[in-house]
């Protein structure tokens, strides 16, 4: 696209800034192979005890647990509320469409701090605090708009004339929407699967409101530990958590292009 | 207006109510503007029918209402002798070939085509022999596996059109199906379509923007403009004898000539042309190569200068000055002639049935 | 005349794809109601009720709690504190992030790809994660600090502080502003450059005259994103401020939990809201200015 040579300050204002930017990500990994027992940088010993260590820490793992089965089942149940109102919003095109939809990813806008507040009073009455239960619902708020939103997008890219030719076909709508709709949209579902699950694995604010002493997620139990000890056991989880996503991105990337899912 | 081409409401044979399609009121109204208005049609069965017109004419919107894609406002869809003005499209028996072709990207040829017989709970085993007959039919054998997008243009509106007629539909739908091919292309698909519909007898509706395209192919054309029918009849009907000013400048080329009418008659340089029951400003439409010219000494016809003369190899085009308006006359060229110059005084004649004269908007 | 034999099952009536639509967007909107709009409802409810000395919380609406806000001057620092942090946070992000955003534009193919996915990569990974990375670069013991002693220089105070504060927030918003920045990078033209070029200015013009101004809706954008997260933000204010940094979220999180003052809390966040709002409206009125 442009021929014009990139000028040499403007490449090193963006290295220094880059190095700036991953900056936190990149100091990580030599940590968490630190022998020390407090965190230091550079390490003064160099082990790899902090990753069994992560195994035997009976909180971590609990909640690494929580977690996992948090975030499947809330990715599970955003697919399963999002697709249908997906599909209702943008094929059957109610009146007030746009207002539902903007209120349907409303709870976006609001710093989580603020939603967790308020759902913490909420959810205290309704005996929800520290319960799976109300993990799930407090998840499923701020995944719900992410899904919706990317579902609708992949919806409405659909061309419609593919779906009226099935039906000219006699399929159906509930054929149509099953056999033709739903397989061109599976690069819209990948995406929204691992943004919803990568969105609750790694929530933390809302999560620290939601939790307590008998059941946590991990982001909470690593925030709990650095508040007490930064130590190296942190970095280890990090690094896993790291790769954890790095994994799940070049699942969807594989599947059906990752460029194509986000960057519209 | 004579009535030489058929009215509405009635079959080519006159009878009326006797087409195998039967639209009766047909009426597409949205908030603040009707996209058809009162359409009328009765199809034999067998038949080819063009929809033809502008955009926006509303030929798409009815070709959609008949498929149940647009719920009607008013009017009835009768189909051999059923009511479906009120059956939902996946129930109505019709095959529809898309402009956009809109085949299954995610599925392969053969299951395209075999989607719709697999909705009717057609066996397996007659599954693939009817696919691979519909697929020979338009000679894409060998393709079967393959998805639509490794397909070229022409060759994924083939699939499409097998897809239609692989259900044996009773009506067979096509919208604008040749737009996005180039122009040899659509030459061949225009051929290859009225071929297959002759061959397998089957009732069908062929929307078009391209006079060339239904004039050519169609047994009957339908020419609609704003929503209304304009005229219904075969192509010579339509091209002979235009009821309407819309139909005769829309189907084949023509002059529009100013005149003024007054006791039954238009007075057009000189000459009187019958214009019954119309009186004030009109219209008058002669086609270009329905015009004889000759030198001005002949004293036939009306007078006129050249004001143009233009050689395209196969004609030879004059536009001719006539008491302030020009006339364009086509003449074939023969070889041998000489092109008059500008400024020649002329000579113009035609058939009292080739003139036609409508009344003008003021 | 009539043909019409059989007769054909009707199309469902308007009433039950009402139905339809209804029974698909039920359970959505029952989410939204319970976890959302009631919980935010209630929140501004609570902030009108007030919190006795004994630590009882009386029912009853009553500016009390709001006028807290006004006469306490801890408050009165806190807000004014957390919103001139965030101001100069958004800056120092617009600063770092420009450079990087530019690059970014001026890339293609698949090296472009790689630098995209690695400005997306920390948006990955939790707020904890990111932040702990900090505490080991700025940390007494950390990255900084060692290097720092190494070259024979003194050490620095980088933790518990606004400084460490700052820093850490900033680069965790960058890739935020760099979207927002690319986003609104569509306006350039290398030939409005290239004009600009023929017509005797020198690169460094080109860049304060032609880029920087076509640019500022994305910067704009960035800014207004940066600046709300920064004012809501709550993870790396308390890890590295070890507590000792008073921001509003912070305050709010601490109100809630530790003081179980919700009244109050809820003012907070009710604020933190009012904030909010008063970035769009500066937001939209700088856009119209601009456009």
């Amino acid at each position: 696209m442009d021929e014009r040579p990139v000028s040499l300050t403007l490449k090193i204002l963006a290295g220094v800034m880059f190095a700036f930017l991953l900056a936190p990500l990149i100091v990580v990994l030599p940590i968490s192979f630190s022998g020390d027992a407090f965190m230091a940088f550079p390490p003064t010993s160099w082990s790899v005890k902090w990753y069994p260590a992560i195994f035997a820490n009976s909180k971590m793992t609990a909640a690494f647990w929580t977690s996992l089965v948090l975030a499947t089942v809330v990715t599970t149940i955003s697919l399963a509320i999002a697709l249908p109102a997906a599909y209702a919003l943008v094929r059957l095109k109610p009146a007030g469409a746009e207002v539902l939809s903007s209120l349907f990813t409303a709870p976006l806008l609001l710093p989580t701090i603020v939603l967790g507040l308020a759902i913490l009073i909420v959810f205290a009455r309704l005996g929800l605090l520290a319960t799976f239960p109300g993990l799930v619902l407090a998840h499923l708020v701020v995944t719900l708009p992410y899904a919706l939103r990317v579902l609708t997008t992949a919806l409405a890219t659909l061309p419609i004339a593919v779906e009226e030719a099935a039906s000219t076909l006699g399929a159906s709508p509930f054929t149509v929407f099953r056999r033709i709709t739903l397989p061109m949209m599976k690069s819209g579902l990948i995406g929204t699967t691992a943004l919803c699950f990568l969105v609750s694995f790694d929530e933390v604010v809302l999560s620290i409101f939601m939790t307590g002493p008998r059941i946590s997620t991990l982001p909470v139990a690593m925030y709990h530990h650095v508040e007490q000890q930064a130590d190296p056991l942190v970095a280890a989880l990090s690094v896993l958590l790291v790769v954890l996503s790095l994994v799940v991105v070049l699942v969807v990337d594989r599947t059906s292009g990752l460029a194509k899912t986000f960057v519209k | 207006m004579t009535d030489q081409s058929t009215a509405p409401g009635q079959g080519l044979n006159g009878a009326a109510g006797e087409g195998f399609l039967s639209i009766r009121g047909l009426t597409k109204r949205y908030a603040g503007f009707t996209a058809v208005d009162n359409f009328d049609l009765e199809v034999p069965k067998g038949e080819l029918v063009a929809f033809l017109g502008p955009s926006g004419c509303g030929k798409t919107t009815s070709l959609r209402m008949i498929a149940g894609l647009v719920p009607a406002t008013a009017g009835r869809i009768v189909v051999g002798g059923q009511d479906l003005t009120t059956v939902e499209t996946h129930r109505r028996d019709m095959g529809l070939v898309f402009q956009s072709y809109a085949l299954f990207p995610h599925m392969s040829i053969a299951r395209n085509v075999a989607f719709g017989l697999e909705m009717r709970k057609v066996p397996k085993d007659e599954i693939t022999r009817r696919v691979k007959e519909a697929i020979a039919l338009v000679h894409l054998t060998g393709k079967e596996e393959h998805k639509p997008a490794q397909l070229s243009g022409g060759q994924q509106q083939r699939v499409a059109l097998a897809r239609a007629l692989v259900i044996r539909p009773s009506i067979l739908l096509l919208d604008e199906p040749l737009s996005n091919l180039d122009a040899k292309l659509r030459d061949e698909m225009r051929n290859e379509i009225r071929d297959i519909q002759k061959s397998l007898g089957i009732t069908a509706i062929f929307v078009t923007h391209d006079q060339g395209e239904a004039l050519t192919m169609c047994d009957k054309v339908v020419v609609m403009n704003e929503g209304r029918l304009e005229q219904v009849g075969t192509p010579v009907d339509l091209y002979e004898r235009p009821k309407t000013a819309f139909v005769a400048s829309f189907v084949g080329r023509t002059n529009r000539l100013k005149a003024v009418a007054k006791d039954g008659a238009a007075e057009f340089a000189g000459q009187r042309v019958p214009a019954a029951g119309l009186s004030g400003p009109v219209e008058v439409m002669i086609r270009p190569h329905r015009i004889a010219l000759s030198p001005a000494a002949s004293g036939e016809g009306i007078a006129g200068t050249i004001a143009r003369a233009i050689f395209s190899g196969d004609i030879l085009q004059y536009d001719v000055d006539v008491g302030g308006q020009i006339v364009s006359v086509e003449l074939a060229t023969r070889g041998g002639e000489t092109v008059l110059a500008p400024g020649t005084q002329v000579s113009l004649s035609w058939r009292p049935q080739d003139i036609f004269v409508y009344g003008a908007a003021a | 005349m009539s043909a019409a034999t059989a007769i054909a099952p009707a199309l469902p009536p308007r009433r039950s794809r009402l139905g339809l639509i209804v029974a698909l967007l039920a359970p959505i909107a029952l989410i939204n109601a319970i976890g959302f709009l009631a919980p935010v409802l209630n929140l501004a409810r609570m902030s009108f009720y007030e919190v006795e000395p004994t630590g009882a919380m009386r029912e009853v609406y009553t500016l009390a709690t709001w006028a807290k806000l006004v006469t306490d001057s801890f408050y009165a620092e806190l807000i004014v504190n957390s919103v001139s942090v965030s101001l100069g946070i958004t800056l120092l992000t617009l600063v770092c992030s420009y450079p990087i955003a530019l690059y970014l534009h001026r890339s293609s193919g698949t090296w472009k790809t790689i630098l995209l996915v690695l400005v997306i990569s920390p948006l990955l990974t939790s707020a904890v994660v990111r932040t702990y990375g900090w505490i080991a670069i700025l940390s007494d013991s950390g990255l900084v600090n060692n290097a720092l002693g190494a070259l024979g220089l003194p050490p620095q105070r980088m933790m518990f502080n606004l400084t460490g504060v700052t820093i850490g927030l900033t680069e965790i918003l960058m890739p935020y502003m760099i979207l927002a920045l690319l986003a609104g990078f569509g306006r350039l033209d290398p030939r409005i450059e290239e004009a600009a070029s023929t017509l005797g200015a020198p690169p460094f013009t080109i860049f304060r005259r032609i880029i920087l101004p076509l640019t500022v809706p994305g910067i704009a954008l960035g800014c207004l994103l940066c600046f709300v997260l920064a004012v809501s933000s709550f993870i790396t204010p308390k890890l590295l401020g070890g507590g000792r940094v008073f921001l509003l979220a912070t305050e709010i999180y601490d109100q809630a939990i530790v003081t179980l003052n919700w009244p109050l809390a809820a003012t907070l966040s009710i604020l933190v809201l009012v904030i909010f709002g008063g970035a769009l409206v500066l937001y939209t009125r700088a856009l119209r200015a601009i456009l």
